[in-house]
């Protein structure tokens, strides 16, 4: 349990940068998350808090101790693998005590601590068990009492849930969230489900090409992307391209006019809609921005409906944009149907395009 | 041993068209004709040879018909018989931990390397085994002798003063035999190690075990199947070792292999020569086994 500092983290693999410069500040008891597509530096990130992957540039620090230039086994981090990486000759119980052997517990303690661990999982009983002898979920669950055993000033989760179910998902989801708070425990985790993301974190730090888009709390990341790949990598948002023509006014490429709020900077920029902050029909009425559109493509999804929709009349090769509203309600539009559509002007984020 | 399987997978092949018919006897005809195969070409021949030990050997009359532990009872009571069985033991474990020792590190790094030349490294590691028993033997000679490349690149550069006797002695034969078992040694352990998950290694060391340690407690004992597999292999052959000995060994260096070989081809002793080939395939099966079950006990009580 302590804060961990990440400071300008840099790793390059001949002329490749794998991470460019990454600083992050965890405050001890913080669950931090980071999001990412493949390749973009969050697990060569992760393994570098390790001690696995040794940084070209950059320091780490655990509490108050600079552990750049530790070797794992010296930095008392608890991590959990996508694969478990159990112990499979070993019983439950072995691989539990394995971390508490190595510091030298006596074996009365460690057996007390093999069952508190155990039971926090609610595996109490198990212990005796191979690993093989148990589902993936309970196995994950073993690799989670393993790493938390050993007390770690910090708690590293690589993908742990992606080879697990569904529904178990969801599940070990909300234990290892409880737990980590439980503990009070700093913790880092690598995921590229960004659902997943949303309900686990603390704090996000969205990554892409080795670098840090933004970090900052969910709702700061959802409302107020820094910019067009966060905008479309946490939740989903429609781009439109096109000028900031005067203060307040976006002209699409297609010449369509759409009034957006004033501080953004005149210039080519492209514009960001969220697929829910568009409204439909009578409630689009009144709104700062009212467009007809023809209904191109609809989705059922369930609880809600996506609605594409291609702007503007008919004559022009028009953007198309995606709305979505609850299922139940208005009756379903089909495609084809031409629909007003509407949206406040501070529903348009705007990126400038350098 | 190559023979049998390429036999036996010929025929799997034929085998394969009766998956229509049936799965039971699919799977019969699958077995029958390794089964077949290994009987006739492995077990009878060796009934013959155990009946032949128990044949009394008279000079100049070949075998004669009888029912005797002569020869076996000559063996054991025969200093001479017992040293080269000795010899023969003590050369097969050394070789088989020298192997062991050498070709762990080599079959780690081999299964855990990232770089595109693995297959190359892998191809390196079998390459001697494109070349005969007997003409890499006939290289180390050259190599090893008074005139050979080591003597003479010691004495070029004044490590010695007079050639080192290596050739015709116990250690040109370790070194010859090693050369030759190290292959399949490194080979076996390299598909285990690679089936060995690079995260549970991690997961040792995030735990604080070090290197030594992870090694000892994970490492190892997940190993182990290979382990005992290429143990068990290069102690065979190096038991069993022929073309080495004979021509690195030299005449007076004696060895079970190129006995048997002496009392079939040169002494036409062939009770003798079944009774020291029973000998030899028994101390083999017998310490074989031992090793198996010492290990077993040793990694599954833990």
């Amino acid at each position: 349990m302590a804060r961990l500092q990440i400071n300008n983290l840099v790793k390059k693999y001949g002329d490749a940068t794998v991470v460019d410069g990454v600083s992050l500040d965890i405050p001890d008891g913080e669950f931090l998350v980071l999001l990412g597509p493949s390749g973009c530096g969050k697990t060569t990130t992760l393994r570098m808090v390790a001690g696995f992957i040794t940084p070209t540039e950059g320091h780490i620090q655990i509490g108050a101790r600079d552990v750049t230039n530790l070797p794992p086994w010296k930095r008392n981090c608890g991590l959990v693998f996508q694969n478990y990486a159990l112990f499979p000759h070993m019983t439950v119980a072995e691989n539990v005590a394995f971390g508490l052997e190595m510091r030298k517990v006596d074996p009365a303690s460690r057996a007390k601590r093999v069952d508190e661990a155990l039971r926090m999982v609610r595996l109490g009983g198990f212990g005796e068990r191979y690993p093989r002898q148990m589902s993936g979920g309970q196995q994950q669950r073993v690799a989670l009492a393993r790493a938390l055993a050993i007390q770690p000033d910090v708690l590293l989760l690589d993908e742990p849930l992606s080879n697990l179910d569904a529904k178990l998902r969801q599940e070990v989801r909300v234990e290892i969230r409880e737990l980590q708070r439980e503990l009070g425990l700093t913790t880092i985790m690598v995921t590229h489900d960004q659902e997943e993301a949303l309900t686990m974190a603390d704090r996000l730090v969205v990554m892409s090409e080795g670098l840090v888009r933004q970090t900052g709390t969910k709702r700061e990341l959802y409302d107020h992307p820094a910019d067009p790949f966060v905008a479309g990598f946490i939740g989903r948002s429609s781009f439109i391209a096109g000028h900031v023509t005067t203060r307040g006014t976006f002209v699409t490429d297609q010449g369509l006019k759409i009034q957006i709020a004033e501080h953004f900077a005149e210039g080519p920029a492209s514009l960001a809609l969220r697929p829910e902050r568009v409204a439909l029909g009578d409630a689009a009425k009144g709104l700062d921005n009212v467009v007809e559109g023809k209904v191109e493509f609809v989705s059922y999804l369930g609880a809600v409906l996506d609605i594409h929709v291609r702007l503007g009349d008919h004559d022009h090769v028009q953007d198309r944009i995606i709305v979505s509203r609850p299922t139940h309600g208005a009756p379903e539009p089909v495609e084809g149907d031409v629909m007003t559509i509407g949206w406040a002007k501070s529903a348009g984020l705007v990126y400038s395009e350098k | 041993m190559v023979g049998q399987g390429l036999q036996s997978l010929i025929m799997a092949k034929a085998g394969t068209y009766d998956i229509e018919k049936g799965r039971g006897s699919t799977a019969a005809s699958l077995i029958l004709p390794a089964t077949i195969f290994v009987a006739i070409g492995l077990l009878v021949p060796i009934a013959i040879l155990f009946r032949y030990s128990l044949n009394a050997f008279v000079p100049g009359k070949f075998m004669v018909d009888a029912l005797t532990i002569e020869n076996y009872v000559k063996f054991f009571t025969d200093p001479f018989y017992l040293a080269v069985l000795w010899r023969t033991l003590r050369v097969a474990v050394f070789c088989t931990v020298s192997c062991l020792i050498f070709g762990f590190p080599l079959a780690y790094v081999l299964a855990r390397t990232q770089s595109r030349y693995k297959n190359l490294l892998i191809i390196a590691v079998v390459l001697p085994l494109f070349v005969g028993n007997a003409v890499r033997a006939a290289g180390w000679m050259t190599a090893l002798g008074n005139k050979g490349f080591f003597n003479a690149m010691l004495m070029k550069f004044g490590l010695i003063d007079k050639p080192l006797e290596i050739m015709y002695t116990e250690t040109a034969v370790l070194i010859g035999i090693v050369a030759v078992n190290l292959p399949f040694m490194v080979l076996t352990l390299q598909s285990v190690i690679e089936g060995i998950s690079r995260s549970v290694e991690e997961a040792a060391f995030s735990l604080g075990a070090g290197p030594a340690t992870m090694t000892r407690r994970v490492l190892f004992p997940l190993a182990m199947p290979g382990i005992l597999a290429g143990t068990i292999l290069t102690f065979i052959l190096a038991m069993n070792a022929y073309a080495t000995p004979v021509l690195l060994g030299g005449p007076k260096f004696q060895m079970m292999g190129p006995l048997v070989y002496g009392q079939f081809a040169q002494q036409n002793n062939w009770p003798f020569g079944g009774a020291i080939s029973f000998i030899l395939m028994t101390a083999t099966i017998l310490l074989t086994m031992t090793a198996n079950l010492l290990v077993q006990r040793r990694y599954q009580t833990r």
